[in-house]
């Protein structure tokens, strides 16, 4: 019987409040995330501005809604890409085994033996900065996992009864592959994907502390942060509630992810 | 002896990897767009300086030649000069990585002796208050970014209450720990927050296994079967991801010694990639995958001689 | 009208005598207190050490430190004073300069300086095959040795800028011995293994470098400097300089008293250190100018037409940003306005007014004049995570707006944005420069000279100002070389190639307890005369 577990709750909600905000940031916010005041420069918060301004008079409280949208579609596209190119990897790689295993073994362990954000730096370096390169940059290196995932699934399912029984029956591999396996082998998938959003913010918004992900005038929970780190002692909230939004989404993804686990009865 | 042949056969395995990455690095750094010698002479340089340079450091020849140079090159073990500096590649090297390596090992250490006791405490009090609140405390550490914990662990115990000194390295091997103490605990909190999940798990699984029952009723005291078969069971859990997060953790290493002004391999590996210093990123490239290669290698070794079930 | 040729120390440049006077070294009182560890913060290590073949500021700016040049510049960086040679004379119609080097002069490791050693250095630092910087003094044809303690420097043609070459970084003079000593097969391995370990006759010398890390200097013993008590200079027994990339953590680091001075503070974080009660913000004027360049050939590199080509279009751009507003917002109020493509700060600056300003109706008129009134698309390329070039940028962007030009912003890190830039392929770029020599003749050829780089590799080439600009290189009356320059730079300002920002100074913090740091418009940092306590 699947639980529903307050964990799960709890994080649906968060994941909720983000996904409103990136959904509907101009009902929510304020102000204009990208308009100057420069009668309220530095603003501590106030009734007027709830999480203050930032050193152009811009409210904090509009710029992190509207960077919901970013981090959001940062962390869609950063799973998105990696679970389809991995996936279909590792389906092929499991299903087959031989000399494409072997030779995916090799790839894996040249992928893997770099630490990851280094080589999306390294990736993100050479096709210049911007989101469309992170996602370049991530698809190349981060499907490693899904396809490690996928094909374990895939290797487990092979042996089963009912599998081998479509293949008494003479059914064909894609018929297998998409009716039998695929469905069992999504669930672990999915679970791992969520929490891999969660992860996928965290890079998001690193490349942009370190000027290589988003570009302005966008606002982007990271970029938020590196606009205030110069005045982290005189308006630390500038800083500061842009990190909180980025804290919530992730524990939003991972408790999500937990809960689903748990829900699923997949193993973490 | 079997375990010194399975060691044999990894080594030789890991060898045509490290050819490849070599290779595959070379051949990417020379990817990168805007070559060295202006990124070096900057934009006033005239046309003749920056074309003489390049023949003097050897970058207009072939592709292929500049491969065959370097790889036969570092065969010997000669990486080159760096490009920016002027110095040996290895010398430059030699001098950052004990630096991230120390960081790492910090890290780690802290990473353990945070989440070993609590996830102790934890399982043992499961679904009570206490595992909550420890569970909670390390969710938010889990979800939050590097730069911003370091941010702020910086500006309050460094800047504020002066307990750390502000960033640096420090001179002595005390001094390097008391330097490397902040940075070190930034990198360690999502490592914790993995280690103390899994433990946590680790233990709550054994405790509620039959052979604990078993040995409960043979009248062990509840301590010493935590301990005898618990332990034993965490530990090899623990190494492994020891070993399968020193990638992640030298990742992480680059954002914190940006933060604390740590001069080790990850801040060199990016103002080399920035300064298109195609030695320096070869060799470091290289140094890192030999590194996580080890601890893999190390892992897995240590997981076969703690656990007999696991075979080859 | 007498020539100034024969010239003292003040005479090219006539300036007023209070500045020409100040010393490098005069700046702290007269009580300075001697010895302690004076402990600095940078912002990145330097990479080469070698007077000639370095390329960056981080080398440049601290290299007099260790080696010291015929000249020395004047505090405020405008004109010349006595370095290793203590009188100098021209002679030939201004083709010969005979230098008189002060007797006495050590190493740092005490071996004494020989007429030699600076003709060998001088000929290495003119060798065309040597470095990016010969050619400040090209127009040195032969250097002979015409005594024990004299030198003199043939020259081409009269050249006016060649006592403050003779005051800049490539001129460091350095032991022929020592270096022809220092184990390499070829001069370039000579020359990186010397500078690991540079002997110079400068007040400082290097005894440890950890890269990326410290750099530590100890005074040099025989340093020839006197200070004003009679005992040599430096004040201080050692410098240290901390790399810290990060300005937030070097800025806490000399809140926690672990630095004493810190460079390189940020804009937005200077009044905040001026209301701080253990420090002392300084602001050294410099030659830091911050603008936007603008391609102007008819044709982009993709082929596609090029609307700042017209000469209209680039005043109409200029009159639309509120250049107050703009150092308003990324200076705060710390930048001026630019009266001229060259700083204020240059010798032979002429700026009646600040240039274009802000006229929304004007860049309207002129727009629709040009036949662009629908407004048009314009991209400008940036170095990625430069917080300064993206405020101005956003700024402009929104100001630009109004008028109907949409500026699309290009971030990309720096080797790919001077590649570009070299190979003329872009529209627009962010940028700054500083002089590298107290002189015009660096910054107008590289900006509005059109053989040299296509005046900023915009493909701007003014026929007229090319002509005068090469008289000028040789014209040695002061008041004749103004008037050029006053011409040169009406002609640029005319043509509007550049969106001219702001100057800016330096931005140096130190503990209060510290005195006698000096940095010259040219960038160049003086710890000879800095004293702690």
């Amino acid at each position: 019987m699947p639980r529903l577990s307050p964990a799960l709750l709890l994080g649906a909600v968060l994941l909720g409040i983000v996904l409103l905000a990136a959904a509907v940031p101009d009902w929510l916010a304020p102000y204009d995330p990208l308009a100057f005041d420069f009668t309220a420069l530095s603003a501590a918060p106030s009734a007027i501005h709830p999480f203050g301004t930032d050193q152009f008079g811009r409210d904090i409280l509009s710029r992190t809604i509207h960077a919901a949208r970013i981090d959001l579609q940062i962390a869609l596209f950063c799973m998105v890409f990696p679970l389809l190119i991995g996936g279909l990897i590792g389906l092929l790689v499991g299903w087959y085994g031989g000399w494409i295993d072997a030779v995916f073994g090799r790839l894996v362990d040249l992928v893997v033996t770099f630490p990851f954000l280094v080589l999306v730096i390294f990736f993100v370096a050479v096709l210049g900065p911007g989101l469309v390169n992170v996602y370049i940059a991530v698809a190349c290196v981060g499907w490693v996992p899904y396809a490690k995932l996928m094909r374990a699934e895939v290797l487990v399912q092979r042996q089963s009864d009912y599998v081998a029984a479509g293949r008494v029956l003479g059914y064909a591999m894609p018929r297998i592959l998409l009716r039998h396996i695929l469905p069992n082998a999504c669930r672990p998938v999915l679970v791992y994907a969520v929490t891999d959003m969660a992860l996928a913010i965290l890079l998001g918004s690193s490349l942009g502390y370190l000027g290589l992900g988003a570009q302005p005038p966008t606002a982007e929970w990271g970029v938020l942060i590196a606009d205030g780190k110069n005045f982290f002692t005189t308006a630390p909230w500038i800083s500061l509630f842009p990190g909180v939004a980025i804290v919530l989404a992730g524990i939003g993804f991972s408790l999500t992810g937990d809960g689903l686990a748990d829900f699923l009865a997949v193993k973490k | 002896m079997p375990r010194l042949g399975w060691l044999l056969g990894r080594l030789l395995q890991i060898v045509p990897t490290f050819l490849l990455i070599g290779i595959a690095v070379f051949v990417l750094a020379r990817l990168l767009p805007g070559d060295a010698v202006s990124a070096m002479l900057g934009d006033r340089a005239s046309d003749e300086t920056i074309n003489r340079l390049t023949a003097q450091l050897g970058l207009n020849r072939s592709l292929g030649a500049q491969l065959l140079a370097f790889l036969s090159a570092a065969v010997q073990g000669d990486f080159g000069a760096s490009l920016s500096r002027h110095v040996p590649v290895l010398r430059l090297v030699a001098e950052a990585l004990p630096v991230t390596l120390s960081l790492v090992a910090i890290a780690t250490v802290l990473a353990l002796a945070i989440a070993l006791p609590l996830a102790f405490i934890a399982a043992l009090n499961a679904n009570r208050w206490p595992d909550i609140a420890i569970r909670a405390v390390f969710q938010v550490g889990l979800s939050s970014p590097v730069f911003y914990i370091g941010l702020i662990l910086l500006t309050v115990f460094a800047g504020w209450l002066g307990w750390f000194p502000v960033g640096g390295y420090g001179e002595t091997f005390g001094e390097h720990l008391y330097h490397l103490f902040l940075p070190g605990l930034t990198l360690s909190l999502s490592f914790a927050a993995v280690v103390m999940r899994n433990l946590r798990a680790a233990v709550l699984a054994v405790l509620t296994a039959e052979y604990v029952d078993f040995a409960r009723a043979k009248g062990l005291a509840r301590s010493v079967v935590l301990l005898r078969h618990v332990l034993r069971n965490a530990l090899i859990a623990t190494v492994t991801l020891v070993g399968l997060h020193v990638g992640a953790l030298l990742g992480g290493a680059v954002i914190t010694e940006t933060v604390f002004a740590v001069p080790g391999v990850g801040r060199l590996m990016i103002d080399s990639i920035f300064a298109r210093d195609y030695p320096v990123i070869q060799a470091l490239t290289l140094v890192l995958a030999v590194l996580v290669s080890l601890a893999f290698l190390v892992t897995d070794f240590v997981q076969m001689w703690l656990d007999p079930r696991v075979g080859r | 009208m007498t020539a100034s040729l024969t010239s003292t120390r003040r005479g090219l440049f006539g300036l007023a005598a209070g500045f020409a006077a100040l010393s490098l070294a005069d700046t702290a009182h007269a009580a300075a207190k001697r010895g302690g560890k004076l402990i600095y913060g940078r912002y990145a290590d330097s990479l080469f050490l070698d007077p000639v073949l370095n390329d960056a500021n981080v080398d440049i700016w601290v290299i007099n430190s260790v080696y010291d040049t015929l000249l020395l510049p004047t505090a405020d960086g405008l004109g010349v004073q006595e370095g290793l040679a203590s009188k100098w004379a021209f002679s030939d119609g201004g083709k010969t300069l005979t230098l008189t080097v002060r007797p006495g002069v050590k190493f740092s490791d005490g071996s004494a300086l020989k007429i030699t050693d600076v003709k060998w250095s001088l000929d290495r630092a003119r060798d065309p095959k040597a470095g990016a910087w010969n050619d400040m003094i090209a127009s040195i044809d032969a250097v002979e040795v015409a005594g024990p303690d004299s030198i003199v420097l043939k020259l081409k043609t009269p050249d006016p800028t060649i006592l403050a070459a003779l005051a800049t970084f490539n001129t460091g003079i350095m032991s022929q011995a020592l270096f022809e000593a220092t184990p390499g097969a070829t001069p370039d391995d000579k020359a990186k293994a010397f500078a690991e370990k540079p002997v110079g006759t400068g007040p400082f010398m290097l005894v440890e470098w950890k890269r990326n890390q410290v750099m530590r200097l100890a005074r040099n013993p025989h340093y020839w400097r006197m200070a004003e008590d009679g005992k040599p200079l430096p004040y201080v027994d050692e410098l240290e300089f901390q790399i810290i990339p990060d300005d937030n953590t070097r800025i806490l680091k000399l809140k926690a008293g672990e630095l004493h001075g810190s460079e390189f503070i940020p804009l937005a974080r200077v009044k905040e250190l001026q209301a701080d009660a253990n420090l002392r913000m300084e602001l050294w004027p410099s030659t830091k100018v911050t603008y936007l360049s603008m391609m102007v050939k008819p044709t982009l590199a993709d082929g596609k037409p090029n609307p700042l080509s017209n000469q209209k279009v680039r005043q109409a751009l200029n009159y639309a940003v509120n250049k107050d507003a703009v150092i308003a917002i990324t200076t705060l109020g710390l930048g001026k306005p630019m009266r001229s493509f060259m700083s204020s700060t240059t010798p032979l600056f002429d700026g009646p007014a600040p240039l274009y300003p802000y006229d929304l109706a004007k860049a309207k008129a002129l727009l629709a004049e040009a036949g662009f009134s629908g407004g048009f698309e314009v991209s400008c390329m940036t170095v990625a995570g430069n917080q300064d070039n993206l405020n101005n940028l956003t700024t402009v962007q929104q100001m630009w707006a109004a008028i109907g030009v949409k500026l699309k912003i290009e971030q990309m890190d720096n080797p790919s944005l001077t590649k570009k830039y070299r190979a003329e392929d872009f529209q627009m770029r962010t940028a700054a420069w500083t002089n590298d020599i107290s002189d015009p003749g660096q910054i107008t050829s590289y900006f509005a000279y059109g053989p040299n780089i296509h005046a900023l590799h915009s493909g701007w080439d003014d026929k007229r100002l090319n002509e005068v600009f090469l008289a000028s290189q040789q014209e040695t009356d002061p008041a004749k070389r103004r008037v050029q320059y006053q011409e040169i730079q009406k002609i640029y300002a005319d043509a509007a190639t550049i969106v001219p920002l702001y100057e800016t100074p330096y931005t140096v913090a130190w503990r209060k307890n510290v005195s006698g740091f000096v940095q010259i418009p040219l960038g160049n940092n003086y710890f000879v005369g800095a004293a702690i306590g």
